[in-house]
């Protein structure tokens, strides 16, 4: 039996790829057969001659029967196949034009998709690289002014001596540091400091060398570090023998003990990480109670239930609480699984959003296809006509279509993926930040499937429309009318134009969201609220502990830089601060008003603090109110002062002069009894399109609470304030050679550099906008083209009969009216929809949908106008004699 | 009884194919004379039909054919039933039996009234 089946499978592989073979023996058995009907007719007495002779009429025509044979070789002949492919190509070949635009339109389409789930993919649905990744959460402190807050470390101690309730718990805080290897400019790295059971409660390790020691999360004993993949690579060029090697960080020495899995990188996760560092646990500044600078990640322990971790998370929280009201009253602590932080809110929804353009384009794309092919079907129905009548089967007509189609989406599906490749090669450039920092994008296996699957569905879903044409298709009809009258049926005509209508509405969609958001990229970028950038030079260093270890070293290079800076030729201002205006300020305080009766604890508002030099006002230009601006009075001895912002004045202050009344910090650290307000600034607002929930802002002088992460702010007279850069650098560098200055370059730049994220989806929506606008005016154009080509003998009897060509023009035009005006306003819904979500997920960024769909219909209704004239024009210049003599 | 109706009823043909080859391997000229033979010439298998079920019978795989020579010496193509075949033989035998027999019966009947 199975010999025997394998028999069988070997004749039917035969049959498959052995034709020739095949056909000679059908030869030599049917020449057997007929010389023994020879044979037999001469024994009944017949010569050799006659014999063959009525043999011959006995065995009658051969190549019926053999046709018939090779019938039964043919339900799986892929010979035939090969020849219905053959078929297809050249088919196709002969319209090049029309299949051109197909492969092109489908790869655009098809490929910009592939691209958004592909980054979709790597931000999103990739899992996170750590064994059991449902088990582990991030921790946060929720208070009325944080929705996301952190913790101290102190209150990882205790969350650490307590764990047993609950897991594993780690803890890390970021920091950056100064890495001069020897003799090269010092450069600064992304530095995360972690407890030695952080890399062991992720479940990760290093590839090379080995994790951290507890013993190592001490001052001296912690001068090793563990390299990111990425770090070792660009850094050090991937060297083997790393390990042991020692780095120069902030003026001392570390050992280099291993590197990362480069999954590790996720910066999903933990932002860009350089490497990692054990933290000192008995750091006396790190300890205090305010300073919730750690992030905190539990693992759940085996027989725990996230219920009863948030629970024990919970009381935990209330009964620090009770011991330290100061730091925690009012604060909830919470957890959120890490897989669903990782993910991000906003960046879930924008990514819904372009992947829904994309879906858009893609649907455009596809609807253009089957508008292509039902012309190109209505225009063979001649073709059908006939082979329908000479009694070609219901299969036999539509596998040339079906081949067709599906051809046609093969190769767009592999123009898709060159498309898709090179979008994301694109990516990857356009997000490379300053750093040499990258979204990590790389195409999938999952995405070749993705892509692959969606070329070979749209055909099939695309060649419905034609393929239901041609069955439908009156035989009489198309015959006796040659073919010419073959306008299809008006549900057909009827059809195609819902398509185009459809098309049109999602570009109105298309076009619209990226009008709205690059307007508002661009109003963002050019948002100056509170704060002038032109001709401003910026930069950034921070001041090692280990060079700088208190106040004074720091308030005395301060000042150094200030004196230098000033005498540079063509600087008009200087100033030290702890941060920019037009970026985030991370510091916040909770505070009370000297003299007014004490707010429930837990309940006093915050404020967003910055620490300025004394002309920093004057060099970003925000406006002083009301007071005065620092100035060399508030120096480190004199009574504690600070400016604060407009919006503060008039909420605190809403009855009285803000200048001149005493507030108080709530907190351990900084005790200052009283600190006047001397002065009233206007409100800045950073350029980021998120809403700060604090709209409080004080400045404090940087001279009494001096920072060691300091912005430079030059303001020069000079056209072009990228010139002064090189001096500037030349100066940090006589200053102190070991000190890093990085981002030193305009403001401007920098603030176009710092919303590049924004700039990509910016870029990609505009890309969209433009397909989306190409892809439907060609989808109006071919179907206004073919309805002239349809009508053109009735064009050529009216213009016969009189017609102007004004009047031909109209009917045309009348025709693709009607299309644009139902897609304009199924178009408007979708892009007032559209709107309302951009306004939600950037709350920040300046926002005028009526005016951007305007402009959108605008643009596309002219673009309808001129896609449409063409065929107009044809029309109307129809030379009646030949349009009637081709009738 | 005339020569029966040239065209057989669907079916027929594969079954008296097996049939035949149920006892010997045979070609396509042997099949043709062996049916003639036991149907007193009443039934003949012209080479018009006997190869195209010949070769529909081997893509069913319920025959496979083998060269060999014949009684003459010549090269010729055999075909011998499968196991798979010799099933189908017994099924369709048993179909054909109860629907002969169910004709009969019904073309027996003296009066229908």
């Amino acid at each position: 039996m199975i010999s025997e089946r394998f028999r069988w499978v070997r004749t039917k592989m035969r049959r498959l790829f052995r034709r020739n073979a095949q056909e000679s023996e059908l030869d030599e058995e049917m020449q057997f057969h007929f010389d023994q009907l020879v044979a037999e007719f001469e024994v009944s007495g017949m010569t050799h001659r006659e014999a063959t002779a009525a043999a011959h009429r006995e065995f009658g025509t051969v190549d019926v029967f053999r046709e018939e044979v090779r019938d039964s070789w043919r339900p799986v002949a892929i010979g035939d196949l090969f020849q219905a492919v053959g078929l297809a190509v050249r088919s196709l070949r002969r319209s090049p034009g029309f299949s051109v635009l197909a492969i092109v339109t489908l790869g655009l389409g098809i490929g910009a998709n592939s691209a958004m789930f592909s980054l979709g993919n790597a931000v999103v649905l990739k899992p996170l690289p750590f064994p059991e990744d449902d088990r582990l959460y991030h921790l946060y402190r929720v208070t009325p002014q944080a929705a996301k807050g952190s913790f101290a470390m102190i209150e990882w101690k205790e969350l650490y001596a307590a764990e047993a309730g609950f897991g594993q718990v780690a803890g890390s805080s970021n920091f950056s540091a100064s890495m001069a290897p020897g003799g090269e400019p010092p450069e600064r790295v992304e530095v995360k400091g972690v407890t030695a059971n952080f890399l062991p409660t992720l479940g990760a390790q290093p590839t090379l060398g080995r994790g951290f020691h507890p013993e190592e999360n001490a001052a001296g004993s912690n001068r090793v570090v563990i390299l990111s993949h990425r770090f070792w690579q660009n850094r050090f060029g991937g060297q083997a023998d790393i390990l042991g090697q020692q780095v120069r960080m902030d003026g001392v020495d570390h050992e280099i003990i291993g590197v990362m899995d480069e999954s590790f990188g996720d910066w999903r996760l933990f932002g860009w990480v350089d490497m990692l560092r054990p933290l000192d646990l008995n750091d006396p500044v790190m300890l205090a109670r305010d300073q919730q600078t750690m992030m905190l990640i539990g693992r759940l322990a085996d027989d725990a239930t996230p219920a009863e971790a948030t629970g024990f998370l919970t009381a935990f929280g209330e009964k620090l609480a009770e011991q330290y009201p100061i730091e925690n009253t009012g604060a909830t602590w919470q957890m959120r699984a890490l897989p669903e932080v990782a993910a991000g809110d906003n960046g879930k929804m924008v990514l819904v959003m372009l992947v829904g353009l994309s879906g858009f384009v893609v649907l455009i794309c596809c609807s253009n296809l089957a508008n292509f092919l039902l012309a190109r079907t209505m225009a063979r129905a001649r073709e059908f006509a006939v082979r329908s009548a000479l009694g070609a089967s219901r299969g036999q007509l539509l596998r040339p279509l079906l081949l067709e189609s599906l051809l046609l989406s093969l190769v767009g599906g592999i123009f898709a993926l060159f498309v898709a490749d090179g979008f994301t090669a694109w990516l990857q450039y356009r997000s490379t930040a300053d750093n040499g920092d990258q979204v990590l994008i790389t195409l999938e296996r999952s995405v070749f499937v993705w892509t692959f699957v969606c070329s070979v569905l749209t055909a099939l879903i695309f060649s419905l429309a034609p393929s239901m044409f041609a069955l439908r298709l009156n035989l009489n009809a198309t015959l006796k009318s040659g073919g010419r009258g073959a306008t299809g049926s008006r549900s057909h005509q009827r059809l195609r134009q819902a398509l185009v209508v459809g098309q049109f509405a999602m570009a109105v969609v298309l076009l619209t969201g990226a009008t709205l958001f690059i307007r508002g990229l661009d109003g963002l970028n050019s948002n100056r609220e509170g704060w002038q950038s032109d001709g401003l030079v910026t930069g950034t260093f921070q001041l090692p502990e280990t060079t700088y270890p208190d106040a004074e070293s720091q308030r005395q290079f301060q000042n150094l830089v200030l004196e230098r800076l000033e005498g540079l030729p063509g600087v008009a201002s200087v100033s030290l601060a702890r941060y920019h205006p037009f970026l985030w300020w991370w510091d916040q305080k909770k505070f009370e008003v000297l003299g007014r009766p004490p707010v429930e604890a837990g309940r006093e508002p915050a404020t967003r603090i910055n620490s300025v030099s004394p002309e920093y006002f004057q060099t970003v230009s925000t406006p002083l109110i009301a007071g005065r601006a620092f100035d060399a009075r508030d120096h480190e001895d004199a009574p504690r002062r600070v400016i604060i912002n407009e919006t503060m004045a008039h909420t605190v202050f809403p009855q009285e002069s803000a200048v001149g009344q005493r507030l108080r910090w709530i907190s351990t650290t900084d005790t200052e009894e009283s600190i006047e307000i001397i002065g009233v600034v206007e409100d800045v607002k950073s350029i980021f399109p998120e809403a700060n929930p604090i709209t409080f802002q004080v400045y404090q002088s940087l001279a009494q609470v001096p920072v060691a992460y300091n912005e430079l702010a030059l303001l020069t007279q000079a056209a072009d304030p990228n010139a002064l850069v090189r001096e500037v650098r030349q100066v940090m560098n006589e200053l102190d050679p070991n000190l890093p200055v990085t981002h030193l370059k305009s403001a401007n730049d920098r603030i176009v550099r710092e919303n590049y994220q924004l700039g990509v989806l910016r870029d990609m929506l505009g890309m969209f906008g433009i397909l989306g606008l190409v892809l439907a005016s060609l989808g109006i154009y071919g179907v206004i083209a073919r309805l002239v080509a349809q009508r053109h003998t009735e064009f050529g009897i009216r213009i016969a009969l009189g017609a102007l060509p004004e009047e031909i023009n109209r009917l045309v035009l009348t025709s693709g009216f009607w299309m644009v005006l139902w897609g304009s306003v199924l178009g408007m819904i979708g892009g007032i929809g559209l709107a309302k979500l951009l306004q939600i997920g950037f709350p920040n960024m300046p926002h005028n949908p009526l005016s951007s769909l305007l402009i959108s219909l605008v643009v596309l209704i002219a673009v309808a106008v001129l896609a449409s004239l063409w065929p107009a024009r044809r029309a109307s210049s129809i030379d009646p004699c030949e349009a009637l003599r081709a009738e | 009884m005339d020569k029966i109706r040239k065209e057989l009823l669907q079916g027929t043909l594969d079954l008296l194919i097996l049939k035949a080859l149920s006892t010997a391997t045979l070609h396509g000229w042997d099949i043709s004379k062996r049916i003639a033979l036991v149907s007193k010439d009443r039934l003949s298998l012209k080479q018009g039909s006997l190869y195209p079920a010949l070769h529909r019978l081997e893509g069913r795989g319920w025959i496979e054919a083998e060269w060999g020579v014949s009684d003459a010496g010549r090269k010729a193509k055999f075909y011998k039933l499968t196991t798979l075949g010799r099933n189908q033989l017994a099924t369709e035998t048993e179909h054909w039996l109860s629907f002969a027999s169910a004709m009969t019966a019904v073309l027996a009947m003296e009066d229908l009234s």
